[in-house]
């Protein structure tokens, strides 16, 4: 999942992209409000983590013109201010959640899941498939009842299928959502990621293909074909 | 005189009543005494007339035909008369005299003349005097010619009628302009009640104002309200709105305190939180450790200026006053702003004269330094300069390379709660710092003053000001 985070003290920006990596998220950073704008505009995030009180076009700005670009991304505000009115603006602007500093990383972590799943119409953090088990919130994934171990970014292009499961999504879609500007961008980085993850869940050995390619389209998780 | 400005106005107006009154009193008094007198005076001389007509001259004797006048014969408070002849002869006394005499009258001419006098019975009285030629009976009735000889009447006759009128008349006056002034009184207690309640009413709306939200303001076109208490209703709503506004920045300077803690807080809880995470290198700890070590810098800078702001306010700001090398202090304070200002590739220059000193409370001195570094640390494009340097006119000054403040916010920068932009402020800044700058210069006997260079920066200037730094 891709999150851009726009946040001015750097202390708690640098600390926060450090925070939501670790946690598998591709994260875009900046501490400028019209910089920030621009990324929201140009790239698809599944999640936005706005401060308010940013330099130059500030929090719930960026917010209302993304919204008003038709964007869906989920928004999480993150504010010093609690007042009831800064929060209700914030939610009424189309902010899907609302922290108020200082909160726990815990807490930003579990409610971007909820938000990012309620993008892609997911109820519960656990999504199952045949044998295979992806559960969100513990960043683990179980196939057979046998746990499978996965880096960050494994996980997260295995997350990002199963919540589109059965669609087709494009390497270009991959890209967007799994990396962050800072990844070294090359032209086959996700066909070899996708190339670990089969070989992580022992796909296609002595199973039905649980990731399929699709010639020039792109990858699908099939639902059909588990089991 | 009384505070009661009930009292005070009835006693006024009474007063004046009392003179207004008394005046027309005394008026009417002797107007109506003297049409009383002219009238008596009038009956007098028809009397007297009368008397002098029973005397007739019949040559050898004047003979005096007296026909019964009922007042001169009454036993009670009768009227007197008496004629004389011009040698001293009592010609004739009425009935009621009983051989006393009246005092005998010496006319001018012809008129008759009046006077005041005490009657035989010692009754206050008044008198007629009248002297006229006798009159000779001719042949035929009605028919008289004056002969040369003269008689004169006095005739006198109590004035109790008049005094007994003229008693009503003041009986009258009094009972008038006592209910004159009752009415007054009370017209003005009524009056000056009724104001006042609107005063009462007054206070009452503003004892129910709550202190800590001065509104809604007290109505001033209340019916009940008089004109000469709009000024004061309305200096009140002034004093409200301008405590109201006063409030107003207090809540949003507490807000922004507030966010200015919660920030650097919620940063030191996420680095903690991230770093506990996993186990990692030693070396990261030691990263982590020293960057939480500058945001607790910051938060302690920000708690020195609200602690600095406190005594300030509260005027117990002792100064000790020390020689103050500036160059290590200034080096001193930027630390602080290093990595904040690094991050924003921000150049910094200290400029100063290694030899320069300042007799000056080090501790104010290095507060009032920390916020114009951090000022500009904070406001400098990224990428921009900032140099610390002493000129021909300043001891030293903070100028750096912009942008420069709006010119409409310029003169207000050292209010406090005055912010350039909210959204502009990436470090610790909720408008108090500047204002903390120049309360503690004051102090120092500093002149500190901000202006826009030509070269599209802002300067900082820190100035003697003739005060113990000097």
């Amino acid at each position: 999942m891709r999150v851009l985070l726009v946040e001015d003290y750097q202390p708690l920006a640098r600390a926060l992209t450090q925070g939501l990596r670790e946690a598998g998220y591709a994260v875009d950073a900046t501490g400028d409000g019209r910089q920030g704008l621009a990324l929201a505009e140009a790239s698809a995030y599944d999640a936005l983590v706005l401060d308010v009180m940013v330099p130059e076009v500030d929090g719930l700005a960026i917010l209302a013109r993304v919204r008003a670009a038709g964007s869906s991304a989920a928004v999480v505000i993150i504010t010093a201010r609690d007042q009831l009115p800064d929060r209700i603006a914030g939610l009424d602007l189309g902010a899907d959640d609302y922290l108020v500093k200082p909160f726990a990383l815990d807490e930003l972590l579990a409610r971007l899941r909820a938000v990012i799943r309620r993008r892609y119409q997911a109820t519960t953090n656990m999504v199952t498939l045949g044998d295979l088990v992806i559960d969100s919130a513990a960043r683990a994934v179980k196939r057979a009842g046998k746990p499978v171990p996965l880096s960050a970014r494994e996980f997260a292009l295995l997350e990002y299928l199963a919540l589109r499961r059965g669609q087709i999504v494009t390497r270009t879609e991959i890209w967007e959502h799994v990396y962050d500007f800072a990844a070294e961008p090359s032209s086959n980085v996700v066909d070899v990621y996708v190339g670990y993850l089969r070989r992580k869940l022992g796909d296609g050995e002595g199973t039905r293909r649980l990731i399929r390619t699709h010639r020039g389209l792109g990858y699908s998780l099939d639902v059909e074909a588990v089991g | 005189m009384s505070r009661s400005l009930r009292v005070r106005m009835t006693v006024s107006l009474l007063a004046v009543l009392v003179l207004a009154l008394g005046t027309l009193s005394v008026v009417v008094h002797q107007v109506v005494w003297g049409a009383l007198v002219k009238q008596l005076d009038a009956q007098l001389a028809d009397d007297a007339s009368a008397v002098a007509g029973m005397a007739e001259d019949e040559g050898a004797t004047v003979e005096f035909e007296y026909e019964s006048l009922p007042d001169f014969e009454r036993a009670q408070r009768p009227a007197y008369f008496q004629a004389w002849l011009d040698d001293g002869q009592v010609l004739a006394r009425s009935p009621s005299l009983q051989g006393h005499d009246l005092p005998r009258p010496a006319p001018h001419g012809s008129r008759t003349e009046f006077s005041a006098l005490t009657l035989p019975d010692g009754r206050p009285g008044r008198a007629a005097g009248l002297r006229q030629p006798l009159r000779i009976e001719e042949a035929g009735p009605g028919t008289a010619r004056p002969s040369g000889r003269y008689v004169t009447v006095a005739v006198a006759q109590g004035t109790e009628t008049v005094r007994a009128s003229l008693g009503a008349v003041r009986r009258w006056l009094a009972l008038w302009v006592g209910i004159t002034m009752v009415a007054a009184a009370l017209a003005v207690v009524v009056s000056v009640s009724r104001g006042l309640r609107a005063t009462r009413d007054v206070a009452a709306r503003v004892a129910q104002i709550d202190a800590a939200r001065p509104g809604p303001f007290l109505a001033t076109a209340t019916a009940r309200l008089p004109d000469e208490l709009a000024p004061l209703v309305g200096k009140v709503n002034e004093l409200l709105g301008r405590i109201e506004q006063s409030f107003a920045r207090e809540r949003r300077f507490t807000a922004d305190v507030s966010h200015e803690l919660r920030t650097p807080l919620a940063a030191l809880r996420t680095m903690i939180e991230v770093v506990l995470r996993r186990t990692r290198e030693p070396h990261e700890y030691a990263a982590a450790i020293a960057e939480m070590g500058d945001v607790v810098g910051q938060m302690q800078g920000l708690c020195e200026n609200l602690l600095a702001l406190a005594r300030l306010d509260a005027g117990a700001v002792p100064v000790r006053a020390q020689p103050v090398a500036l160059r290590p202090l200034v080096d001193d304070c930027w630390r602080v702003f290093q990595s904040q200002a690094g991050e924003r590739g921000l150049t910094f220059a200290n400029q100063l004269d290694p030899g320069a000193t300042l007799t000056t409370d080090r501790d104010h001195l290095r507060i009032i330094v920390s916020n114009l570094l951090s000022n500009a640390a904070s406001y400098t494009a990224a990428g921009g300069s900032i140099v610390v340097r002493a000129s021909a006119t300043s001891l030293l000054q903070v100028d750096d390379s912009g942008p420069g403040i709006p010119a409409d916010v310029l003169p207000h920068v050292f209010e406090r709660f005055v912010r350039v932009d909210a959204a502009r402020s990436a470090g610790v800044h909720c408008g108090i710092g500047l204002a903390l700058v120049r309360g503690l210069g004051d102090i120092l006997g500093l002149a500190i003053s901000a202006e826009n260079t030509t070269e599209g920066g802002v300067s900082f200037q820190v100035r003697a000001a003739g005060g113990p730094a000097a």
